[in-house]
């Protein structure tokens, strides 16, 4: 029987210290990925939790036209922010369209960001080919059930879908992670922070062990901008996306002069849509654009028979969501 | 009887379940809340592969793991006897009984410790070396083994070729309907005791007197030494209805430990133990005149089956009934493949028929021309087509009205594609369902003292569908005395025996058990010299007497034999409307209407509820729910709730549910079952709607997005 240590942290430096000292212990925040991971699918075996939850990490603060989010900071609260609702509407609807209210209480914004993929080969000790849980071991979703996978930053080693929602927007504005560790303070771009697969899929990000999460900064959106979030998927509420995307657009005079395109559901990390990006900025509004910059973000992607379909659902999506938000 | 005897209209009532607060305070004890003295805790050991032979098995870490009493495998457990046959047709090969791996996930040895952690942490320590086989996972592997005609339901009437050969107008589709789960809330659980030579054990059963026999079978030992308990079970939708090998373990872990052994089965387990909806592929013929008068029916199914199985499970078995056709024939395979034992789930075999007959149907309507619910009516058979005898009850033709009246059918504009809203193609379709007449053989006892309260008992179970209200409601009504003062001991197999709950079957053998048993007391009763106007308890006190106890017996199927009206079962009609995001390929449901002759209604709250459960699975059928087994290993891949789909609250629309029709005549108290008809007319309604709004026509379920790309 394997034991598993768990101590509160009483604050944020024996925080740190707590996991630094001990290579198998991990920060707990709300516990709705880490527990599911360790005490029942028992896929990590974290030596020791240490519970962060009551760290004095939590809020949200405007600075100019930032907005800075405490880790601990629950999805549901972040969703309440009216700073949010007005100027991030696209990060609302993100999180509102994820998990359950229940689930959204307890889950914090950090966790959020280091959410494991629902990937069932992973998940399930039993499968013994999973590259991201013993490196070199192989990987059983590529010749198996893969409907919930990557299509893009995937490849031979790795499909595993990084699932978030709220990543998808904060993608898109270009957010920043600041963390810190026991050498100070560093602020890290989203869009940097995440590694594909390549040839480590254990190694998901760019955070050193013993590295907190303190906040995530996001940009507003400019004036005149609009966003939205789609999620599509087959059970209308509590599923995680089959594709999705978050659009912010500014269109003057017909012309889009502003433009921001994050993709869920497709990507072995939160997918930013920089091609597309470039296809929209300077081009009219209209469903020839959108189609171009849908063929644009879906480039090359690695599929197998339970994805290949993405390819054009993702398309579809996007085009949607440009229609939707430049309407 | 005595004049006070009979009371007016408690059948029927929308009461609530005299058992319901008991459930909601946590005080209804379900099998995992028991626990026994001196108990210990067992966890399973399973196979991960799907097919071989386990060449090796090395159980010396796990036995000295803390806490652990024994380890039972396949090379040193004591032998078992095989199960017998039952009702249910013959259970599976025995557990432990050789070193053969069938399916992924099989039960090979059981790991008994102290506590549940220690016995799943040992589980993990037992070292198993398989020599593997490549699995035989499809219905389309050449490699599987395909029985023809397995159940006997192959049927022929007329001269299909010649009919179809001659028809106006022919359709022919094949319908493919994956594996289902069937997704109980309540995790199956056993506690064995064995106390002295006797045998306790409180199981997930919706079958205690099958259970019972079986296990007394399987250990040697009498009947009457083997007692069932299931007071309360959390939901089983069929999948209690067989013995399961973790039931089994669980005893025997309990008689080499001789302590009492509990086992509760994870989630994920649920998934591959306890057995789902087969998978299916059924092909329809059907040859008709130019107004769509059927000619010819002819219908194929094939169905996939556990290996070394033989679970009974017909899917045609229903078709010549359904409508009125001169000439139809049925065909029916099963294939043997290396998946987890398949069970029963709600309607089963009804419901994979109607989705292929009621969609074939829509596709007869569209070449023809004529509306849908008008080639149902000219179709439909006024007396059993098999037998020739009129029905002992059939109020299909309502359920078509009403149905289409409550839904609005006739402003429906018949050309697909043709409504629009927003994103939305919007489309109605509609189905009709016949369900088979079923019933075993049902014993209750009935008693009643001087207090005036009535005892009625019963080894049948409540599977949550309402059998404790609804009893207490027709005692009540036949004995003239309040629900309140009716006492219902159910799920216990020290009582007498009863049907499984299933098949649509307990309500209504159990209703004719007690008015047997109602007329019995009545006649001793007469024979006390009651006066007019007397109460039992005034004349029971009268005579000094304390209590009166009558047995009252029912055996429907058996008189159905020399009956002159075909005993029917449910009947009932869907309409349903679909929204469907031709671009994104999303289908959501926007309005169902189920309308459903279930004969007399003994309680419209509880009735309304299974009407309810038989929509909401249907549309998870319809849209979901799908099994999926590792194409290489044959591992169920999507065994937890997060990856095995099923409706949320806001996958159903506001749903439209009323009972027509009449008293049966042919059972006593006018009941037919109706747990499961709820669920059969769901999927071709929403997959006929799905065809009218988009003009495609999806033979295959579930109707997930890609299809619809
Ligand atoms: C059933 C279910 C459905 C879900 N559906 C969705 C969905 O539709 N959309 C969606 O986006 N998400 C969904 N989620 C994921 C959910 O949002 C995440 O589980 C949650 O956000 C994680 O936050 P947490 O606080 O619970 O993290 P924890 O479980 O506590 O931690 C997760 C990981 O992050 C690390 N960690 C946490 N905080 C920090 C920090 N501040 N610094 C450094 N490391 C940290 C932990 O060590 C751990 O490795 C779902 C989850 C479940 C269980
Ligand atoms: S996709 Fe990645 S996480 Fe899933 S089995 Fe393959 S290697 Fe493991």
């Amino acid at each position: 029987m394997s034991d598993i240590g768990y101590v509160r942290a009483a604050d944020q430096g024996s925080a740190l210290a707590l996991v630094a000292e001990d290579p198998d212990a991990v920060f707990l925040a709300g516990g709705t990925t880490e527990l599911d991971l360790a005490l029942k699918d028992q896929v990590v075996h974290p030596s020791r939790f240490v519970d962060i939850g009551r760290l004095p990490l939590r809020g949200v603060t405007r600075d100019g036209d930032r907005l800075r989010v405490a880790a601990l900071t629950t999805m549901e609260e972040l969703a309440a922010d009216p700073t949010v609702r007005d100027r991030l509407p696209f990060v609302r609807e993100a999180l509102l369209l994820g998990a359950s209210t229940q689930l959204r209480n307890m889950a914090t914004i950090g966790g959020n960001l280091l959410q494991r993929t629902r990937c069932r080969y992973f998940r399930d000790p039993e499968v013994g080919a999973c590259n991201k849980r013993e490196p070199g071991s192989g990987c059983a979703a590529i010749k198996g059930v893969a409907r919930m996978h990557a299509i893009l930053g995937a490849g031979p080693t790795c499909i595993a879908l990084h699932a978030s929602d709220l990543c998808v927007p904060l993608v898109a504005m270009d957010a920043e992670v600041e963390l810190l560790d026991a050498d100070g303070t560093r602020t890290v771009p989203l869009t940097q922070f995440y590694r594909t697969p390549g040839d480590r899929p254990d190694v998901e990000n760019v955070l050193r062990h013993g590295e907190l999460v303190t906040h995530v900064q996001v940009p507003l959106l400019p004036a005149g901008a609009r966003s939205g979030y789609l999620k599509v998927r087959d059970r209308t509420s509590y599923e995680f996306a089959t594709t999705s995307a978050g659009a912010a657009i500014t269109v003057e005079d017909g012309t889009i002069t502003w433009a921001r395109l994050g993709l869920g559901g497709v990507g072995t990390v939160p997918w930013r849509a920089w091609e597309a990006e470039s296809v929209l900025v300077g081009a009219p509004a209209n469903e020839r654009t959108f189609r171009a910059a849908a063929e644009a973000a879906i480039r090359d992607p690695f599929t197998v028979p339970g994805t290949a379909f993405k390819v054009e659902l993702a398309k579809r999506t996007i085009v949607r969501i440009l229609r939707t938000v430049t309407s | 009887m005595t004049a006070t005897l009979a009371k007016e209209n408690v059948i029927g009532r929308p009461i609530d379940r005299i058992d319901g607060r008991r459930k909601v305070a946590g005080a209804a004890p379900y099998p995992s809340d028991f626990d026994l003295p001196g108990q210990v805790h067992a966890a399973l050991i399973s196979s991960t592969v799907a097919a071989g032979r386990i060449t090796r098995i090395d159980r010396s870490r796990a036995e000295a793991a803390p806490g652990v009493l024994t380890v039972l495998t396949h090379d040193n457990a004591p032998a078992l006897v095989d199960p017998p046959q039952n009702a249910l047709g013959s259970t599976m090969r025995r557990p432990l009984r050789d070193d053969r791996i069938l399916h992924y996930g099989q039960h090979i040895g059981i790991v008994v410790a102290n506590t549940r952690a220690e016995a799943l942490a040992a589980a993990k320590l037992v070292e198993i070396e398989y020599a593997e086989e490549d699995p035989v996972l499809d219905l389309d592997d050449p490699r599987a083994a395909v029985e023809d005609n397995p159940f006997g339901m192959a049927s022929s009437r007329g001269d299909v070729p010649a009919a179809l050969a001659a028809a106006d107008v022919t359709v022919d589709g094949t319908y493919t309907i994956g594996a289902e789960a069937n997704s109980p809330m309540g995790l199956f659980t056993t506690v064995a005791s064995w106390q002295g030579g006797r045998l306790v054990v409180h199981d997930t059963t919706q079958a205690p007197s099958f259970l019972r026999i079986a296990l007394s079978v399987m250990f040697e030992v009498p009947e009457e030494n083997v007692r069932v308990l299931i007071p309360f079970l959390g939901g089983g939708f069929g999948a209690g209805l067989r013995l399961w090998s973790h039931t089994v373990l669980t005893t025997l872990a309990a008689r080499v430990l001789d302590r009492p052994v509990k086992l509760v089965l994870s989630r994920p387990q649920m998934f591959h133990s306890v057995g789902h909806r087969a998978a299916s592929r059924q092909r329809v013929q059907l040859g008709a005149d130019r107004d769509g008068r059927l000619t010819a029916l002819d219908h194929d199914a094939i169905a996939a089956n556990g290996m070394g199985d033989n679970l009974p499970s017909p899917i045609v078995a229903v078709t010549p009934a359904t409508y009125a056709c001169a000439n139809v024939a049925t065909h029916e395979r099963r294939a043997h493949l290396n998946i987890p034992y398949t069970g029963f789930m709600r309607a089963p075999g009804a419901v994979e028929a109607h989705f292929a007959i009621e969609s074939a149907l829509d596709e007869l309507a569209d070449q023809t021309g004529v509306d849908p619910v008008e080639l149902r009516l000219r179709n439909y058979a006024e007396v059993h087509p098999e037998s020739g005898k009129p029905w002992s009850s059939k109020a299909l033709r309502e359920c078509l009205e009403v149905g289409a009246q409550r839904f609005g059918w006739a402003g429906r504009d018949p050309a697909p594609r043709s409504t629009h809203d927003g994103d939305q193609l919007v489309g109605q379709g509609m189905a009709g369902a016949s369900f088979e007449f079923y019933a075993l053989p049902c014993t209750v006892r009935l008693a009643v003292d001087r207090r005036g309260n009535a005892t009625v008992r019963t080894a049948g179970t409540d599977i949550g569908t309402g059998t404790y209200t609804i009893t207490a409601q027709i005692t009540a009504e036949l004995l003239g005395i309040d629900v309140e003062n009716v006492r219902v001991v159910i799920g216990d197999t020290d009582q007498p025996p009863a049907p499984q709950s299933g098949g649509s079957g307990l309500a209504g053998a159990l209703a004719a058990a007690i008015q047997n048993a109602a007329g019995e007391l009545a006649e001793q009763l007469a024979r006390l010299d009651g006066r007019p106007g007397e109460s039992f308890a005034s004349l029971l006190d009268r005579h000094g007497l304390d209590e009166l106890a009558v047995t009252g017996y029912s055996d429907l199927a058996g008189a159905a034999t020399h009956s002159d009206v075909a005993p029917a079962g449910a009947f009932a009609a869907a309409y349903a409307e679909v929204g469907v995001d031709e671009e994104l390929g999303v289908v959501r449901v926007r309005r169902l209407v189920s309308v459903i002759d279930g004969g007399r209604v003994f309680n419209a709250k509880t009735a309304r509820s299974q009407a309810i459960g038989g929509a909401v699975m249907g549309i998870g059928m319809a849209l979901l729910e799908e099994l999926a087994y590792d194409p290489n290993s044959g591992r169920v891949a999507n065994g937890t709730f997060g990856d095995y789909l099923v409706p949320v609250n806001l996958d159903v629309p506001d749903l439209d549910i009323t009972f027509v029709g009449e008293p049966d005549t042919f059972n006593p108290t006018g009941g037919k079952g109706l747990g499961e008809i709820g669920i059969v007319s769901i999927a071709p309604a929403i997959a006929n709607a799905v065809h009218h709004a988009t003009g495609r026509r999806i033979r295959d379920l579930p109707i997930t997005l890609d299809k619809m790309l």
